[in-house]
């Protein structure tokens, strides 16, 4: 019998049962569906993110830290009650070393900062402003007013989020505005609020993604004496490394040296170190949620095998005559295991395009507008939008994984049906 | 020569054949040593009360079952020794009518005598000609298009019957050919199956207990009992 043939007879078999047939593929379309939307929302969020990264991140910087402050290394649990202190002066140590341009600390505390009657939460960063626009040439640029390179006590610079939270053009504070800034001492008893007032010297310019490690649109900057004073302290966050070049031979040497200086007391990241961790947790994610939406692919093969074996008993005096007729077993095995293609490949088709439709739908809602509004903190930290990436492996991988599910589950009673003795099924009731 | 040797061949021959079935913990002993031989362009009445072993003789011929002992030659070749797949590949070359028809709800008079084609695999243009030329012979073709359930019991078992042919079978084996229709109709089958042999020279072997087409036939087997009792020549 020829191909065509037994697709056409197995086809027509389908047709009859409409309604059971599509239940059975409903099974597949879900799980596929399933498959599809997770794996292309992961991969859209895994590829924002990574852009957002690189973007913010320059591959000639490395991010030095203590190892309380960047969970990033294997050793930060084991060396979390270490007393160590990355002091801001530490940045002379680090500009000895060879391939090293210059360096740069940071110190971020969470706090307040008050225009009018409203007040909004954020990270208050204290940098040297010429040391950090040099190393941020890019991103710590001033659409408005301007940055001081050797700034007043008072001066403060706001990103574009900070200056427009509502991205409307309602300013929550611009140019020349006096703003109180305000963080809450809690190493005294009992906590302190310290304030001071400030001057907004400039509005960066819109950076976007999550300034990973720099300029971040929802971040103001005041000058690293004014936030030594101010926080009371000399330890600081980070320490920026400016390299000479990007080679990945300087990168591993300084980042080696650094280490080395410190006792093996600080983490130093490098925009690639990062961008690895990041890959690598999302194929954590992306494997674990495949084999939850696998789950419900195998619900769907057991569907189809308990499908077809009701069908098989239904069909037994069919499959007697086909025998009659001079039938092979082979060929009835065909005709079964076709049925169970069709249904695999109806079900990828519909399965990937609603997991695709699915995605977008899921992507739309979680990065829509609808937090802008709200005016409060998470209007500030949003800013990240998700495009749901459906590759090609995907889509080919969702249809062969349709299509082996349907076939293996088809394959008992398909095999029960070929074995059926022609005399036995004819005679069936 | 080869061919002279072809002729004298039977195309059918039962030696001591036995067929022995459990029914639930019961053997019953359907055949109990069959001897029957058929040549070609015969036309045979295997007769017989209920429970005497017609039925399952038929099956040993139209190679759907197998027997316990014996031997069962087509064409001179040892149906009882064959494969499943040589089996299946023998049935194509025999054309079965049943006592239920059994066509294939789904298709149409035409699907189901094509059907039989796509088996040993002919084209989609030849085997729907060769239908449509079928059905004409069973006097159907105005029916082509209409599935079995829309169709009377005689109509049903002429699409029976022309589908038996597709194949250009060896001999056609009748289970009952008239047993489900009314008498008109199955004079009429009769009639057809009857010039189907005359004219055609087509090999028939029919089941019934319908003395109407035991009549018409050239010889007649009695069976009682699982053994034939009585031979008798028209």
């Amino acid at each position: 019998m020829k191909i065509s043939d037994i697709f056409s007879f197995a086809f027509g078999a389908i047709r009859l049962r409409k309604l059971r047939a599509g239940l059975t593929t409903l099974g597949v379309v879900i799980g596929i569906a399933a498959i599809v939307a997770l794996l292309s929302i992961t991969q859209g969020l895994q590829t924002t993110i990574s852009d957002q990264l690189q973007s913010g991140f320059a591959t000639d910087t490395l991010i030095v830290s203590t190892q309380r402050g960047f969970g990033m290394s294997p050793g930060a649990i084991v060396a979390a009650e270490s007393d160590f202190e990355l002091l801001v002066n530490y940045t002379q140590i680090i500009d000895e070393i060879e391939d090293v341009d210059m360096s740069v600390a940071v110190i971020r505390k969470l706090g307040y900062i008050k225009s009018g009657e409203r007040e909004f939460m954020l990270a208050i960063v204290g940098v040297d402003f010429a040391k950090y626009a040099d190393v941020y040439s890019r991103t710590f640029v001033a659409e408005d007013g301007d940055i001081s390179l050797s700034p007043e006590n008072e001066t403060v610079v706001v990103g574009k989020r900070v200056s427009d939270p509502w991205e409307n053009g309602t300013a929550f504070t611009n140019v020349d505005n006096i703003v109180e800034i305000t963080w809450t001492n809690a190493s005294t008893l009992p906590p302190k609020n310290e304030t001071y007032s400030g001057q907004v010297a400039a509005v960066l310019k819109e950076i976007g993604g999550f300034g990973f490690g720099g300029p971040s649109d929802t971040n103001i900057y005041i000058p690293i004496t004014r936030a030594q004073s101010f926080f009371g302290t000399d330890e600081c966050d980070t320490i920026i490394v400016q390299l000479e070049n990007d080679d990945s031979a300087t990168i591993e040497s300084v980042s080696e040296a650094i280490e080395e200086a410190f006792g093996g007391q600080v983490n130093v990241i490098s925009s690639t170190a990062v961008l690895d961790t990041v890959s690598t947790i999302f194929s954590t994610v992306e494997l674990f949620l495949t084999g939850i939406a696998a789950i419900s692919l195998l619900v769907a093969g057991i569907g189809i095998m308990n499908i077809m074996i009701v069908s098989l008993m239904e069909r037994t005096r069919e499959i007697g005559i086909l025998k009659a007729l001079g039938m092979k077993n082979r060929t009835v095995l065909s005709i079964f295991l076709s049925e169970a293609v069709i249904v695999g490949l109806m079900g990828a088709a519909v399965g990937v395009a609603s997991g695709w439709v699915l995605a977008n739908v899921v992507a739309r809602v979680f990065t829509g507008g609808g937090f802008m509004s709200a005016g409060n903190q998470a209007a500030i930290n949003a800013g990240m939008t998700i495009t749901p990436v459906l590759t090609p492996t995907v889509i080919l991988g969702a249809f062969a994984f349709g299509l082996l599910i349907s076939v293996i589950f088809a394959l008992y009673p398909a095999w029960r049906a070929s074995r059926l003795r022609p005399v036995d099924a004819l005679r069936y009731e | 020569m080869k061919k002279l040797m072809r002729m004298a061949t039977p195309i059918v021959e039962t030696v001591k054949l036995r067929k022995t079935y459990m029914l639930g913990k019961v053997p019953v002993e359907a055949l109990q040593g069959v001897n029957l031989k058929v040549q070609r362009g015969d036309f045979l009445a295997i007769l017989g009360p209920s429970g005497s072993g017609k039925s399952t003789l038929l099956n040993m011929i139209g190679a759907l079952d197998k027997p316990t002992s014996g031997k069962v030659f087509i064409e001179g070749v040892d149906a009882s020794t064959l494969s499943d797949n040589a089996l299946a590949d023998l049935r194509q070359e025999i054309g079965f009518v049943f006592q239920f028809f059994n066509l294939i709800p789904r298709l149409t008079a035409r699907g189901n005598v094509e059907l039989t084609m796509t088996i040993p695999g002919l084209g989609r243009d030849r085997r729907r000609k060769r239908a449509e030329e079928l059905l004409e012979t069973v006097g159907l073709s105005d029916r082509m298009n209409h599935k079995p359930a829309e169709l009377s019991g005689g109509e049903r078992q002429r699409v029976a019957i022309a589908r038996a042919l597709a194949n250009n079978p060896k001999f056609l084996l009748m289970d009952e050919p008239t047993g489900n229709i009314d008498s008109k109709t199955a004079k009429e089958i009769v009639e057809l199956v009857k010039k189907l042999n005359r004219d055609k020279g087509v090999t028939i072997i029919v089941v019934t207990h319908d003395q109407q087409i035991a009549l018409q036939t050239r010889r007649t087997v009695q069976m009682i009992d699982g053994l034939i009792v009585e031979e008798k020549v028209n």
